[in-house]
């Protein structure tokens, strides 16, 4: 817990892989398939999550010094 | 060249499975399991019962619970507006048997005896509000975090369970040796069903 506690983003990682993984698996089932279509999806939530934080930071930048 | 299809390996169910289904509501992946899918079953199982712990876990073990709103008898049924109150249930409850204590503490099927059982004895009962009160003033939004962790665990179960009950959305594709392809038995199978 200790390394959990330093930051909440340690979380998205894990919880990215697991998330892509599942939702992948229940559409494919042929592995390479499952796969591919995982990392499609990671990459899809990971630059979502991007943008949010771009925003949420040029935000807190420009309104909140 | 022969245009015959190669024997498809994948054991994804051919018509609907409802005891598959029923499986993998229990314990996430075991229908698919019992189908004979056991690397699929086996990620379902390993990925959506550590999210759940791991969440509950971040949640110092108090984020799973159905809310009691008031256990005086006369003011109606315990469950009356406990999902309205606190809906994060609605969804932790889709993982099956291990969300299950939490019915079981509600209802009071069975009450563990805290000297007898002092491990279980307030595992998934509703916490009282000033303990919920200490553990979010002493710690950053892990504990938030935590219940998220549960509810997406249930959430992904429906879909789980949907592809124990009926397949992938895709199915597996066969390879012909002439380089085509070809869809799967299940494909085959709603395609003339459909028909």
């Amino acid at each position: 817990m200790i390394l959990f506690a330093m930051s909440i983003y340690w979380h998205l990682p894990f919880m990215l892989l697991v998330i892509s993984l599942v939702y992948s698996a229940t559409r494919h089932e042929d592995w390479n398939d499952i796969l591919v279509e995982a990392f499609r999806w990671g990459i899809r939530m990971f630059g979502f999550m991007a943008i949010v934080g771009v925003v949420l930071f040029g935000v807190t930048w420009l309104f909140l010094r | 060249m022969s245009s015959a299809p190669i024997a498809n390996p994948s054991s994804a169910p051919r018509e609907p499975e409802p005891w598959a289904a029923f499986l993998s509501y229990l314990i996430p992946g075991l229908g698919q399991i019992v189908q004979g899918r056991y690397g699929k079953g086996t990620l379902f199982m390993a990925s959506l019962l550590g999210m759940f712990m791991l969440g509950q876990g971040m949640g110092d073990w108090s984020n799973v619970y159905v809310y009691a709103e008031s256990n005086d008898p006369n003011r109606g049924p315990k469950t009356a507006g406990a999902l309205m109150n606190r809906w994060h249930y609605a969804g932790q409850f889709w993982i099956g048997v291990a969300a299950w204590p939490a019915l079981v503490q509600h209802f009071e099927v069975w009450v563990p005896g805290r000297d007898t059982y002092p491990l279980i004895n307030n595992f998934q009962r509703m916490p009282r509000e000033a303990d919920v009160n200490i553990l979010f003033q002493n710690s950053d939004k892990t504990p938030d975090l935590g219940w998220v962790y549960t509810v997406i665990a249930g959430m992904l179960n429906l879909l789980v369970i949907y592809d124990a009950y009926a397949g992938p959305m895709f199915p597996a594709i066969t390879r012909k040796p002439d380089g085509k392809t070809d869809p799967s038995p299940t494909t085959q199978t709603k395609t003339e069903g459909a028909a």
